[in-house]
């Protein structure tokens, strides 16, 4: 290799080493300029000092084990290392569909949406224009009375010499109006202009034509803190967990907040969540714990048959055994989806049977088991083949004499010492397919669904639960629970991991 | 002990009267037995598929042992986009050559980045003794357990919110996607690579360093290329869960075109057995062949690799 090696020397090194520093500094430049731009000062400060600590690495002379380590411990701490704090951060929190905003901003919201027309309200025809100084106003005529106005945020104003046609406002005489594809590319500062009338009106536009005069029903206290009902005098507290809230009614939207354990408490306690996580983390276990041995033995028993030496077609076999743990497991999936079909499965047919594979919550779950079982049988089949082999023939033949039945001898002698070589995979396995989403997901959504269930299919294992809580459409987004799921497994599964840990002895070749 | 040795002595005259000659059928009937129905358990779905996607029928429910009248109409309305949507008089939106072309170029940047971050951390780890040295890889084995399966929602959150900030990094964009997968990729790699740096002779290091070599120099130019096979190794584990990867890819990908294979094939077919069955199958057989092939031929070097770490489901 000494063209690699020239590639690193000297001067040629030096310039490729600073040619990289300078691509580095030029994107965090640029980002530092977006970041100034956006305001966002947090990750400006966070941005220019891992640049620079990124330079005074690379340049520095004592720095030689960081200077390896640096690339991937950015990333890992970009994309691993932050989430995980992120995903603590948001289980303690209400964030969901209904929580995103910020507490100032859900304020204005509520505000906003509180506006309704009045009985008497008024209507307009519109046209947004410019006035000479190019300030953003509204030229206003009253449907009923024809009367033209012209408003901005101090107020209203009569004005003359609008010219109007059936569709609208067309000129005004002072003022330009604003048309085409600049309109609708104003769709955001338009909503946001409201022209007080009155004691507490205000004309908003309604569409990019017309305009309303619309009052609020609901009227914020800044110094108690609390909105009140105009209509009926209620009043709305901040209930400490994200909303104004009187009674059981709430405003909408709320906004993100801490909430301590609530979340936490609603796995364990919360009825609606408690049953069916309890459920799901049962089938979770099964299921990891039956594919695992169901695979195993499986796998192991093909290798006891099949490994005696001078087999005919001991290859073919082994190859054709081998196929489904060589194919990409989504696919495999997916088609099993199809073949399970129930209506017109090929399973169905080719066993004439008529049974509901995938409809029904057992049969699903003996589905889910099945399908994954032919995924993981060829995996154990080929670390048993090994295992088999690294055992010594002397052993066999020594129990062999010794008078011991196949059976003992397989009891006794074969799988330990198979178990010996294999346990620790046997709990990588299981940490693998408690975490099985793909098997899962791809095969029935978690499906079939349960009665008075909304989100818990029959088939769901923790992690495609945690997945529909957060993400699945239609259904609100739960971010803050799915969060503390998420947490939930992985304490689980990080005790799982300790046990394969402490048998695995990985720790000892720290030195 | 004598005991012993003299029934090993009998065993091996017993051999020596008797030389093993290949099987015969007649006592191995039940080995080929099992044999032959574990292989077709394993190729039932294999043998249907091909057999669907070379039928004329569309639905599921007419997939037969083998295909009525053979027909390669399935494999170009596939590769072609042209797949009729039922009921619509236009075609499927799918780009399934496009799902390829995205899968195969997010794991090949994938792999080549994971195995470049993962090389320099893990030489750093097998050679150097510093400060934090037994932290780090304490560390890495215990992000490990965080897969970031588990961390999707707040992956989700993360790059909608930078997205907002730099568009080059949003939803729906492959930089973002990489990224991602590379930030996962440290802690599974970093201890397989350590393992097999820790194997090559440190005087190799120390020799080229006398001779005038740069750190730089040595590991570039010394380590990896005697590093090569377990590179491959890696490279070739990373591509595969890159290919099999769904959750990440389906939260950050959202527009048809970009989707990886996994997402795209997943929702073309999405309760559709009883229309697209077959363009689906002839699909599943284009995307398999070459992988299955792929991973065969480097079988041998994976099970190595595997059982030292990572799983395959």
């Amino acid at each position: 290799m000494p063209r690699l090696i020239s590639a690193f020397s000297g001067t040629v090194g030096f310039g490729v080493k600073v040619g990289l520093l300078s691509i580095l500094n030029a994107l965090a430049a640029w980002a530092a300029y977006v970041l100034i731009d956006r305001q966002h000062y947090i990750a400006l400060a966070v941005l220019v000092l891992a640049t620079i600590g990124i330079d005074a690495i690379y340049f520095a002379k004592r720095t030689l084990p960081l200077k390896f380590l640096v690339p991937g411990v950015l990333f890992l701490l970009a994309f691993q290392v932050v989430p995980i704090i992120y995903t603590i951060n948001v289980a303690f929190t209400n964030y969901s569909t209904g929580h995103v905003l910020g507490k100032n901003d859900a304020i204005t919201q509520i505000q906003l949406q509180s506006l309704e027309a009045p009985p008497d309200a008024r209507t307009y025809n519109m046209a947004p224009a410019r006035d000479k100084d190019g300030n953003l106003v509204l030229l206003l005529q009253d449907q009923m009375s024809q009367k033209t106005f012209v408003g901005n945020e101090d107020g209203l104003k009569p004005i003359s010499g609008v010219k109007a046609n059936a569709f609208g406002i067309v000129a005004a005489s002072g003022y330009s109006v604003i048309k085409g594809a600049k309109l609708f590319a104003m769709d955001k500062q338009l909503r946001a202009l409201h022209v007080p009338v009155g004691k507490s009106r205000e004309i908003q536009p309604q569409t990019i034509s017309t305009a309303a005069e619309l009052e609020p029903t609901l009227r914020y206290n800044a110094r108690a803190d609390t909105f009140t009902r105009i209509s009926d005098g209620r009043v709305f507290r901040d209930n400490n967990a994200g909303s104004f809230t009187h009674g059981a009614q709430e405003l909408e939207p709320g906004w993100k907040a801490a909430i301590g354990f609530k979340n936490f408490n609603k796995i364990l306690t919360d009825k609606q969540f408690r049953g069916p996580f309890f459920q799901i983390f049962l089938w979770t276990v099964v299921f990891a714990g039956s594919v695992v041995l169901l695979s195993f033995f499986t796998g192991l028993f093909l290798a006891i048959v099949l490994n005696k030496k001078g087999l005919r077609f001991q290859r073919t076999y082994r190859s054709l055994i081998l196929i489904p743990w060589a194919v990409p497991g989504f696919l495999s999936v997916l088609v099993w989806q199809g073949l399970l079909n129930d209506d017109f499965g090929v399973v169905n047919r080719m066993l004439h049977l008529n049974i509901p594979w995938l409809f029904d919550a057992n049969w699903a779950k003996v589905s889910c088991i099945l399908v994954s079982f032919w995924l993981t049988v060829p995996y154990f089949f080929l670390v048993s083949m090994g295992a088999l082999q690294s055992i010594p023939e002397e052993l066999n033949e020594a129990a062999h004499v010794d008078g011991g039945s196949p059976w003992q001898i397989f009891r006794r002698v074969t799988l330990p010492l198979v178990l010996v070589a294999t346990s620790p995979l046997l709990i990588a396995s299981f940490a693998f397919n408690f975490n099985n989403f793909n098997n899962i997901y791809l095969l029935t959504q978690g499906g079939p669904t349960q009665p008075d269930q909304p989100i818990a299919g029959s088939t769901d294992i923790l992690i495609s639960y945690t997945y529909k809580l957060a993400l699945a459409t239609g259904k609100g987004n739960d971010y803050g629970l799915a969060c503390a799921v998420s947490i939930v497994i992985f304490v689980i599964v990080a005790t799982i991991s300790a046990i394969a840990f402490s048998k695995t002895k990985a720790l000892e070749s720290i030195n | 002990m004598s005991a012993i040795s003299a029934a090993v002595d009998r065993v091996r005259a017993r051999e020596r009267r008797a030389p093993t000659r290949k099987a015969s059928w007649g006592r191995d009937w039940w080995r080929h037995a099992v044999g032959i129905i574990a292989a077709g358990f394993a190729l039932f779905p294999v043998w249907f598929v091909t057999s669907a996607a070379f039928s004329r029928e569309d639905s599921v429910s007419g997939t037969t042992f083998l295909p009525a009248h053979l027909t390669t109409k399935n494999f170009k309305q596939i590769l072609t986009n042209t797949v009729p949507d039922q009921g619509t008089q236009s075609y499927v939106d799918s780009h399934f050559l496009r799902w390829i072309l995205n899968t195969v170029g997010i794991a090949v940047v994938t792999a080549l980045g994971t195995i470049i971050l993962g090389a320099l951390a893990a030489y750093a780890f097998s050679r150097f003794r510093f400060r934090g040295r037994r932290f780090g890889m304490m560390f890495l084995l215990l992000i490990q357990m965080f897969p970031q399966l588990l961390l999707i929602v707040s992956i989700y959150l993360i790059v909608l919110n930078v997205g907002d900030i730099f568009p080059v990094m949003s939803l729906n964009t492959y930089t973002a996607l990489i990224v991602v997968y590379l930030g996962g990729s440290l802690g599974v790699n970093a201890w397989l690579l350590k393992g097999f740096f820790d194997t090559i002779p440190s005087e190799l290091d120390e020799s080229a360093r006398v001779d005038g070599a740069t750190p730089a120099q040595v590991f570039w130019g010394v380590v990896l290329p005697l590093a090569a096979p377990v590179l491959v190794v890696v490279g070739l584990i990373s591509f595969i869960s890159t290919l099999n990867e769904f959750v990440v890819a389906s939260a950050i990908m959202q527009s048809q075109d970009h989707l990886t294979l996994a997402v795209g094939m997943n929702g073309f077919i999405d309760q559709k057995y009883g229309q697209r069955w077959g363009p689906f199958a002839a699909g599943v057989l284009l995307a398999a062949i070459p992988a299955a092939a792929l991973f065969m031929s480097l079988q041998k070097w994976l099970v190595g690799g595997l059982t030292q770490g990572a799983v395959k489901g």
